[in-house]
């Protein structure tokens, strides 16, 4: 109970700092919805998802489960598998493979606003720049996202910047040569009752984490999306990235729970609005909850 | 032309496309301004020949035609400045503070339209400019998604109200819904922080702005903008309808606005104001 309750008050001050914007945003609905969330999680966590994803015996299947159907607003679980930073780790720092000297380098480089190696007035994280996030980084940020199957497409919505990103389902092969992007060229396709998201054509100017953890032109990415019941979706990360890493970087499955009432609110990163919110909450690295 | 659109999978060339459109389109322009000045209805006449009721699915990629209805800025008149009413004071003042990068008013060196700071886009905006959007029904919902900016705008169609007291964004809260033929769009809760058009015509909180768009035939759908903005303008401002054209071999590619990336983009395509086709007329 104790710790349960740590992570949650760690998970409202994180929830408070990353999404204060989009919450103040938000219509009275979802902030109803977001503080029923909040208190349902203590009830909830009789069955607290774990690192290893075991959801099925605590959380109960109380509605029949559409197959292959993954719509709706998702919400990471506030899990908290990294000390002081809940529900970013759907890429897990702990299961990273070595770097290779090219991997190294841009970790070395990169100066990131949380965690142990944040420091205090020398932060470089793009996003201080609103540069647009991408994957997997944007499914490590503990902010929600909706998904929408179309015909030949299955659609995200992320709140955080307002991105949004498409995922071919009709049959299309990944291009051979894509351009480099930020999102990335995406296929999928039903693998039993796990959708697989394929995702190459990336560029080096994002970092796959908040942690700078480098994301290299070469990287494959792989997105594996169960819906282990009609509540909760599991989402399993695979990077593999030769040029910064030396073997793949295989995640664990991290839960992410049905908010049927929500809504994606407009969250945009303004650079002018950010120099405000990047004092107050975004920047000051050496009051983080990873560095203490 | 046709092959230059059959390339969907290459991302790069289409967004290339995107991006000298506006270059482009003022090449063949000055030609087209002719035909259009005398038959800028005739095409809209024969598509309303067929009595029998156009249809309600909107989905597909579209791009606006080439009318040039202003001289020098092709397809960027959904929002038309000729039918702009008069500014009230508060109007006046903020539309006398803004430095747009095109058009007559454009002063290089001067610019300060948002864009450049990569600010986001929005309504009615982002529909005036020559990038291709994609429409994406589903029940309850449409979607619209803009190459610019990579934008993307949620109407909801499932019969909620407009909201009371909503707070103020980029893209407004929206709410649309099928009167006969036509799918209109109800939009408010705007910030003031955008333009309405790209020649720094302002668009305060209190603005209501309808869209109208008909499918007037399978490849054509006709857009109808009008602004009612009682803090900026003296009544509402309607624009003329506009047309787009099908694509169905397009695919909206990643066109995000970077501040570092656009910082060369600027200097050769969007900030050289004085070099702008508009201000060359006068």
């Amino acid at each position: 109970m104790q710790k349960r309750m740590r992570n949650q008050l760690k998970y409202s001050h994180f929830e408070v700092r990353f999404s204060a914007v989009a919450f103040a945003r938000v219509s009275a609905c979802a902030v109803l919805a977001a503080s029923t969330f909040f208190a349902g999680i203590l009830s909830a966590q009789g069955g607290q998802p774990s690192v290893t994803a075991k959801p099925e015996p605590g959380i109960p299947a109380a509605i029949a489960t559409p197959p292959h159907d993954l719509s709706g607003v998702w919400m990471q679980y506030p899990d908290g598998d990294v000390p002081g930073v809940p529900g970013m780790n759907a890429v897990d720092d702990r299961t990273r493979p070595p770097l290779t000297p090219w991997g190294k380098a841009r970790f070395d480089a990169a100066r990131p606003l949380v965690g142990p190696r944040a420091v205090p007035g020398q932060e470089n994280n793009p996003a201080l720049r609103c540069d647009p996030d991408g994957p997997p980084k944007l499914l490590n940020l503990p902010n929600p996202f909706e998904i929408v199957q179309i015909p030949g497409r299955v659609l995200m919505f992320f709140e955080l910047g307002h991105i949004w990103r498409e995922i071919w389902t009709d049959g299309r092969p990944l291009p051979k040569e894509p351009d480099p992007t930020y999102l990335g060229y995406s296929v999928g396709k039903w693998d039993g009752d796990t959708f697989v998201v394929e995702t190459v054509g990336f560029n080096d100017k994002l970092w796959d984490d908040s942690y700078g953890n480098p994301r290299s032109d070469a990287t494959h990415l792989t997105e594996r999306y169960r819906r282990v019941n009609h509540d909760t979706l599991e989402l399993q990360i695979i990077i593999d990235d030769p040029k910064a890493y030396t073997k793949p970087w295989i995640s664990p499955p991290k839960l992410h729970k049905l908010e049927p009432d929500w809504e994606i609110a407009e969250w945009f990163c303004v650079p002018d609005e950010d120099n405000a919110y990047d004092e107050v909450v975004r920047k000051p690295a050496g009051v983080a909850p990873g560095h203490k | 032309m046709k092959h230059r659109h059959s390339l969907p999978a290459n991302r790069n060339m289409m967004l290339r496309f995107a991006r000298q459109f506006v270059l482009m389109a003022a090449g063949i322009l000055l030609a087209a301004n002719v035909l259009a000045q005398n038959g800028k209805t005739s095409d809209d006449g024969k598509m309303r020949e067929a009595s029998t009721p156009l249809s309600h699915d909107l989905s597909g990629v579209w791009m606006q035609y080439p009318q040039g209805d202003v001289p020098g800025t092709p397809g960027m008149n959904t929002v038309n400045e000729r039918f702009r009413p008069p500014l009230t004071p508060w109007g006046q003042a903020r539309f006398d503070a803004s430095r747009p990068l095109v058009g007559p008013r454009a002063i290089p060196g001067e610019e300060n339209s948002s864009s450049l700071k990569c600010d986001p886009d929005g309504p009615p905006k982002v529909l005036n400019h020559p990038n291709p959007f994609e429409i994406v029904q589903i029940p309850g919902r449409m979607f619209m998604f803009f190459e610019e900016q990579h934008i993307w705008r949620t109407i909801w169609a499932d019969g909620r109200e407009l909201p009371k007291d909503p707070d103020p964004s980029y893209l407004g809260y929206a709410v649309g819904k099928w009167e006969g033929d036509s799918f209109v769009v109800e939009t408010i809760g705007f910030n003031d922080s955008q333009w309405v058009d790209a020649y720094g015509n302002p668009r305060s909180e209190q603005t209501r702005l309808t869209e109208r768009y008909r499918r007037l035939n399978h490849d054509t759908l006709e857009l109808q903008v009008t602004i009612d903005d009682p803090k900026s303008y003296t009544k509402a401002w309607i624009s003329p309808p506009k047309l787009h054209k099908l694509e169905p071999g397009w695919e909206i590619a990643e066109w995000f606005c970077v501040v570092d990336e656009d910082k060369a983009y600027d200097q050769v395509v969007r900030k050289p104001a004085g070099v702008a086709p508009a201000s060359k007329s006068k």
